[in-house]
């Protein structure tokens, strides 16, 4: 059972995945964007502005959700001290960032013809922001401390601080006035979103999920053969 | 038909450029990942070329990766 968790039957079994994502992408994304700008209905206030929900939602749950798996891998990691869980936090830093980015940009985009502004310094926006710091701070310290082991110390500290700002950014909008609209899917109680829009909200969010999982696989293939590059150099 | 989805009721230039944006990001993104990717794959491929023949025997037989980067960087040139 053990023999799995290896490198070799790893890095194996991510060159199954990657072929079997690559090529199913394609077509997923098609269905995703025809359902998305072209099937779903427009709403009854915002008109067809709403369409921008199939990708901001997506990308901002992607952000919060990759930052939350950084922190509770880094708190394992701390305790159990195991070398694969810096390589997965590694790989997911910069695909929560950059969702993270397109969630604040779409938003941005989206406030005009709905708040009519572009910006506001609003507390879920702001927070948003801050994770998108958080996530910049988690990079940099990988890129710019050389000594592996200080660097996953130290990011595992930002990780691990960051995670406060998660529930703030979640509740950020019934704990403050905001602009922002109060969440309208809830895993717990009923959602208030017809399912004529949730269908394409959660076939986007499958499509970005599978891009997320194409980019991760890369990365991590990335940073396994990177640690035999430096193995080799030690024969 | 095709005008009605351009245009959007006037949302259009809000709709489309959010979703340009989302995936020119993207795009990019998977761009250079996939050739960070195949820089190392084939830095590591020439790495074990140029080990010596013995050296080579040893890394190939014990390391599953090593075997496969290589061969399929055989493959490609």
């Amino acid at each position: 059972m053990l023999n799995f968790f290896y490198n070799s039957n790893i890095f194996i079994w991510i060159e199954k995945l990657l072929s079997f994502i690559n090529s199913i992408f394609f077509a997923l994304l098609l269905v995703g964007l025809s359902f998305a700008l072209i099937f779903s209905p427009p709403d009854y206030l915002q008109g067809d502005s709403v369409r921008i929900m199939y990708v901001h939602v997506p990308a901002a749950w992607i952000g919060l959700a990759s930052f939350t798996l950084i922190a509770i891998l880094s708190i394992f990691n701390f305790i159990f001290k195991i070398k694969n869980l810096k390589l997965i936090t590694k790989s997911i830093a910069p695909i929560g960032l950059i969702f993270t980015c397109i969630a604040i940009v779409t938003g941005s985009i989206w406030g005009r013809p709905t708040w009519g502004t572009f910006w506001a310094w609003d507390a879920r926006i702001t927070s948003m922001l801050v994770l998108a710091l958080f996530y910049v701070i988690f990079i940099a310290v990988h890129k710019l401390v050389s000594e592996e082991d200080n660097a996953n110390k130290i990011s595992s500290i930002v990780a691990i601080t960051g995670l406060i700002n998660i529930p703030i950014i979640k509740y950020s909008v019934l704990w403050w006035n905001t602009l922002h609209q109060p969440a309208s899917i809830k895993i717990t109680g009923s959602s208030t979103i017809h399912s004529s829009m949730l269908t394409p909200l959660l076939l986007m969010f499958f499509v970005l999920l599978m891009y997320c999982a194409l980019i991760f696989l890369m990365k991590y293939k990335t940073e396994i053969i990177r640690i035999k590059k430096k193995n080799l150099k030690r024969l | 038909m095709i005008k009605d989805l351009i245009l959007m009721n006037g949302y259009g230039v809000f709709v489309w450029s959010s979703f340009i944006i989302t995936f020119l990001a993207c795009g990019v993104f998977y761009y250079k990942t996939r050739k960070t990717l195949k820089k190392y794959e084939k830095e590591f491929a020439k790495e074990i070329e140029e080990l010596s023949t013995e050296k080579k025997k040893i890394v190939l037989e014990n390391s599953k990766i090593a075997s496969k980067i290589l061969s399929s960087y055989n493959k490609s040139i």
